[in-house]
């Protein structure tokens, strides 16, 4: 695929990764334009983890191509990692220093130091509404300010591209919204995301293009909206169906109007443009319902449809 | 919270010589965190370390040197206090390079941050290695002080003793690493300090010297880093003979260059598999 655009911030080819016998990413094909918020979407052990990490270097590729910011991933992982922030799933702070220090620290390992490394620390500390805490130890703070933290250790840097691994789980509504807010200021600084997440609204929220993956491969790609209204349509027809419903007779006697359906137990999704009418037009005689609900499509909904409902793991 | 176990990674493929190199900046950095941690616990960790030669001499030096008195034509105090500042680096050491390394990396799981920045496995481990041969210097260094204050010191030479920690405490920091890298759980530290330094604290000659003693005890230590290190202090505490040290050292920095390789290696296998 060519494309006149501004060059890819990442672009993979046939991306590989295998641990032992086990096949993480099974040949993957992506790109990413610089300055967007991009997303990998996917049930545990999709190999969304594994991909960021060949991305900062954490993982080595094994097979076919991986170019970040134009550089080849296999072999010039140092000069990557210089231009490059990482926020990991895993809350990886020193215990052993302080808030400011923990920055202080990072901007050593970037060869920043002295005067600049200490102005960048504050300014970053007001970035992440962390200043009054500065000076504290990390084991003082919340699981939110944690996270806040995490990022602005990210940009000590100062990184064209931030790669995210699930940065707010396990948050509170409240925290979850202040790393949104950090995330949209970065992104209209012109930083590009790379962002992982289980959480649908936070896709539908934050990116502005990206991937669903399942068992290593990617099964959908595009953006939010596009991906809801291609795999599943405008609305969705929930039914909970009573004992004596049979569901295949159900959907059969739908055919035509809808664009596809989905059950799980005893409740029926119905996808269609016209939900409602579809609800109206109901033979409630022939197919008791105990409820019915109409909705909008959501991306999660893509995602159960593209990755399966049943538990992974 | 159940303590993750690393697992065994292994030794890892051999890998080029640019990625061997270190960057001395990005090392430094290494250096600098773990010296900036030891600088707001210094006084609480360095306590033990003038208790540690106070107690040895007391029971061996003033305990036992009531019986023996000389050695070798020294007095038996004198005899043992050199081989004090060489046990106190390797102990410093060794339980920097296990415990403290192991924490650092599978508990905190800071390598794996420092690993997503420009620093390379490379720039790690000579950046902790570099900074657990400080920190034996320093242990080192206290202990001389102490036997000094203790007029145990016969000759200035001993002022050169400090360098000459750095690259003993350097040859023990690399055992350690290496053994911490290769190590599937925490529980075998008990036969790395039980088999390993354990012995090498009682037959590197700092107790008794070897020139009565069957000659395969003088090959068996030969072996041993301490062995060496123990040469040179007490070489210098009493007045030098330069070819002796200098072959010492020489053991010392050609096992630490040689030694190096794996646990990059090791480290690579398991943190950048």
């Amino acid at each position: 695929m060519l494309s006149d655009g501004p060059a890819p911030a990442v672009s993979a080819r046939d991306l590989s990764k295998t641990y032992g016998d086990r096949l993480a990413v099974a040949g993957i094909d992506f790109e990413v334009e610089p300055g967007i918020c991009f997303g990998f979407l996917g049930p545990n052990g999709a190999g969304k983890t594994t991909t960021m990490k060949t991305i900062y270097g954490l993982a080595t590729v094994d097979g076919g191509e991986l170019h970040v910011l134009g550089m080849d991933a296999a072999r010039e992982r140092r000069e990557i990692k210089s231009r490059l922030g990482v926020v990991p799933q895993e809350t990886n702070l020193d215990g052993d220093l302080t808030v400011r220090e923990n920055l202080l620290q990072q901007a050593r390992y970037f060869g920043i130091d002295g005067e600049k490394a200490a102005e960048r620390a504050d300014e970053l500390l007001d970035f992440s509404l962390l200043a009054e805490r500065a000076d504290e130890r990390i084991q003082t703070l919340s699981g939110g300010m944690k996270r806040r933290l995490l990022i602005s250790r990210a940009l000590m840097g100062d990184p064209e591209l931030v790669v995210l691994d699930e940065p707010t789980t396990g948050l509170d509504p409240q925290a979850r919204l202040a790393v949104w807010n950090a995330l949209d200021r970065l992104r209209r600084r012109g930083v590009t995301l790379l962002i992982t997440t289980h959480y649908m609204e936070e896709a539908e929220r934050l990116c502005d293009r990206l991937v669903i993956m399942d068992e290593g491969r990617i099964v959908a790609d595009g953006r939010p909206a596009d991906l809801v209204l291609r795999h599943v349509g405008r609305e969705v027809l929930e039914l909970r169906l009573e004992e004596g419903c049979d569901p295949d007779r159900l959907v059969g006697s739908l055919d035509g109007r809808i664009q596809g359906h989905d059950l799980s137990e005893r409740t029926l999704m119905l996808y269609a443009d016209d939900a409602e009418g579809l609800l109206e037009g109901l033979d409630h005689q022939s197919f008791p319902t105990e409820s019915a609900l109409v909705r909008r499509a959501t991306l999660e909904d893509v995602f159960l449809r593209l990755t399966g409902r049943s538990l992974r793991e | 919270m159940a303590l993750e176990e690393p697992g065994y990674a292994g030794l890892g493929p051999r890998i080029p010589l640019r990625d061997l190199v270190p960057v001395p900046r990005l090392a430094g950095a290494v250096w600098l965190r773990n010296a900036r941690v030891f600088s707001k616990l210094w006084r609480g960790a360095l306590l033990p370390t003038f208790l540690d030669p106070f107690l040895y001499l007391l029971a061996m030096g003033f305990g036992l040197g009531t019986y023996v008195a000389h050695i070798n034509g020294i007095p038996y105090k004198d005899f043992i206090a050199p081989g004090l500042i060489a046990s106190a680096a390797m102990w410093s050491s060794a339980f920097e390079t296990t415990y403290n390394v192991y924490f650092r990396m599978n508990e905190l799981r800071l390598y794996d941050n420092v690993l997503s920045t420009p620093v390379e496995v490379q720039d790690v481990v000579a950046g902790d290695l570099a900074w657990s041969a400080s920190r034996a210097t320093v242990y080192g260094c206290v202990v001389l002080a102490v036997v000094a204050g203790f007029g145990l010191v016969s000759s200035w030479w001993a002022l050169l003793i400090p360098p000459f920690v750095i690259l003993g405490g350097l040859c023990f920091s690399v055992i350690g690493y290496t053994f911490t890298t290769l190590i599937p759980k925490i529980d075998l530290y008990s036969y790395f300090f039980t088999l390993g330094i354990t012995p090498m604290f009682l037959f590197s000659g700092i107790f008794f010297p070897f020139n009565q003693l069957p000659e395969w005890v003088s090959v068996v230590a030969w072996f041993m880093p301490l062995y060496h290190l123990v040469e040179i202090t007490r070489g210098l505490a009493t007045g030098p003979e330069l070819a002796s040290i200098l072959e010492n050292a020489a053991w010392l920095a050609i096992v630490s260059a040689i030694l190096f390789t794996i646990p990059v290696r090791a480290l690579r296998k398991k943190l950048v598999a």
